[in-house]
């Protein structure tokens, strides 16, 4: 059976630290949502914990939020994923994520275990796709995507799998899971094209895409959720979760 | 009722030392034994790329040698992948026709598109195609294997007149079945006239509503050959004379089955579509139990699942039965967790004390 193989504290240096776990959701209102999936050319396996499992193949996902207001004001925000399963449940382990805001990064941090760097992300919006660039602290590009030709589609009919993000928690090193809620007014898919990942930037050398799977570009309203369960990262989820409501 | 075994071949790590070779021989004599003891049919999915999970790539290889090795029991491909990329049109007609004289008319035709990027990423075809190029094959199978000659201008491909050979000797041809995972494709079955293989566990609610909407739309059908109106449903069996042992073991198999199913990359979760409405996962879904009650809720039985005592399985068949179902496949074991001789010693135990309790219909003699 496929499990993860890395070391459960692999990403325990640099993790975001939780002073606690009674986080209050929040909604954004009118986020752009750009999704990127992409097939990478690695075993995903060797970048998990033991804690999740890898797919088949293993994909990279990159979702980047452009959103106009917020509690901490308007943001741009870019995460690189890992697919994966938690026992057989989907999920996303997110291995950091660009912001443009420092508000908004020392928010989301502390209160959802957003690993976080600052940067900045462009977003353009055209008759004939999206386009966005992510830079890091140095101003150097770190990630490039773009969807073309975008078709609309039934705003149910795309998916966004809920993230689990490594945190230093009052109950230790813990994935925290996040799943934000997406309420999509409209969708569109395109074709998806990568030119630029650098891994390392992202602090994930490993990651090799090879084939982007798709491009979905929604206008959304996203509620960051209240956070229900973490677990812990050196045991399979069956019994390695610990629910949240007894913080 | 009949009953049906059905297999996905699916194979433990390290796949090194000679594993796969158990794995299908184990399953060739669990077909052997299943022959003798009256089931209907045995299956064989189509599978590509799924690590452990599947192996069966070959499903129509596999099922010649089942057939080569027994007497009576029918013999099912469930299902034929209906993608261009994968199986083109013609090759699928001629390698079931001669699954069919080699069986001595015993071939039962399952078709699917994938639910799985894995697969369909795997080959490159266009996942928003796969329910218009399935709908292609279908109707044009049954005029492959009766008309002499055949052409056709289509979609998904078109050919002058040739004679396609061999012709199956089911006549008209053998019955056809489309795999059911997305909610409505039952109706695309019915429409069609054509066998309504259901490899979704479902809850009983939800099964008897779409067996009872299949039955009434199929009187209505535009067929695209001969019209084949059975309904079967996927189940899980272990059986064993003590309930708390069949349960565990049971429970076993189907908790390693759902973590290998897990590991899938499912078409809908990676490309967004129209076409997937939704996962076409094979997992029992969490959280379905009885909402009556039942002596498998002390062990997290699942509604419906043929695990546990003779007694539980009967239960759980009457009431698939009850709702129109006309026929059970059963998945005997997952990445051979269960030992060989358990798997056999349960399929006995059901045909002494299981069977007995479904009057069976005769099986069908081939012409």
């Amino acid at each position: 059976m496929l499990v993860g193989l890395a070391d459960p504290a692999a990403r325990r240096t640099g993790a975001p630290r939780m002073p606690d776990l009674a986080t209050a959701p929040v909604t954004l209102e009118g986020v752009s949502v750009l999704q990127v999936l992409c097939e990478v050319a690695n075993d995903t396996a060797e970048l998990l914990p033991p804690a999740l499992h890898p797919t088949l193949p293993g994909v990279v996902t990159w979702l980047v939020y452009d959103c106009p207001d917020s509690p901490w004001g308007s943001f741009r925000l870019a995460q690189t994923r890992i697919e994966c399963r938690s026992g057989t449940r989907p999920r996303g382990l997110l291995v950091s994520g660009v912001i443009d805001n420092d508000a908004a990064r020392e928010a989301l941090g502390p209160r959802w275990g957003y690993r976080l760097v600052p940067g900045s992300v462009d977003f353009r919006r055209g008759y004939d796709g999206v386009e966005a660039v992510v830079y890091g602290a140095g101003r150097e590009p770190v990630l490039a995507l773009e969807l073309r030709e975008p078709v609309l589609l039934p705003p149910d009919v795309v998916q966004f799998v809920a993230s689990v993000h490594p945190a230093e928690t009052p109950r230790g090193y813990r994935l925290v899971q996040v799943d934000p809620r997406h309420d999509v007014h409209r969708a569109e898919r395109g074709h998806p094209e990568v030119s630029l990942f650098d891994g390392e930037a992202w602090g994930e050398p490993e990651i090799a895409p090879s084939h982007p799977i798709s491009a979905a570009v929604c206008l959304a309203d996203v509620t960051l959720p209240k956070l229900r369960f973490v677990c812990r990262p050196g045991e399979m989820a069956f019994t390695g979760t610990e629910p949240i409501t007894d913080t | 009722m009949k009953f049906g075994v059905m297999y996905e071949l699916s194979v433990p790590r390290p796949f090194a030392g000679g594993i796969e070779r158990t794995v299908i021989e184990n399953a060739l004599e669990q077909i052997r034994l299943a022959d003798s003891l009256g089931f209907d049919t045995a299956w064989a999915v189509e599978h590509h790329f799924l690590e452990e999970y599947s192996h069966s790539s070959a499903p129509e290889l596999f099922l010649t040698a089942a057939a080569m090795q027994t007497e009576r029991i029918r013999v099912g491909h469930s299902a034929v992948v209906c993608v261009p990329e994968m199986n083109h049109p013609i090759r699928v007609a001629e390698r079931a026709a001669f699954l069919d004289i080699l069986s001595g008319g015993r071939l039962e035709l399952g078709t699917a598109r994938s639910s799985t990027w894995t697969e369909l990423g795997g080959f490159q075809a266009d996942p928003d195609a796969t329910k218009r190029d399935w709908d292609e094959y279908v109707r044009v199978l049954p005029r492959m294997w009766t008309e002499e000659r055949f052409s056709w201008e289509g979609t998904c491909f078109s050919m002058p007149e040739r004679a396609i050979l061999p012709k199956p000797i089911q006549k008209p041809h053998p019955p056809l079945w489309v795999t059911v995972t997305s909610p409505g494709t039952e109706l695309d079955a019915a429409d069609r006239g054509i066998g309504c293989l259901g490899v979704a566990a479902a809850t009983f609610a939800e099964q008897e509503r779409r067996t009872r909407e299949y039955h009434r739309r199929i009187q209505l059908c535009d067929p695209v050959g001969a019209v084949n109106d059975q309904v079967s449903t996927l189940n899980f069996l272990y059986c064993h004379e003590d309930l708390a042992i069949g349960a565990e073991r049971g429970m076993q198999m189907l908790g390693t089955f759902g973590l290998l199913n897990s590991h899938l990359l499912f078409t809908r979760e990676a490309y967004p579509t129209r076409a997937y409405a939704t996962l076409g996962n094979l997992a029992p879904g969490q959280g379905r139990r009885s909402e009556k009650g039942s002596p498998g809720d002390a062990y997290g039985i699942p509604d419906g699942m043929c695990i546990g005592d003779p007694k539980l399985v009967i239960a759980a068949i009457k009431e698939w039965e009850s709702i129109g179902v006309d026929q059970v496949n059963f998945m005997l074991n997952a990445a051979e967790v269960l030992p060989q001789e358990q798997v056999l010693e349960s399929l006995r135990l059901f045909a002494r004390e299981v069977m007995p309790a479904f009057p069976r219909p005769e099986p069908a003699e081939a012409d």
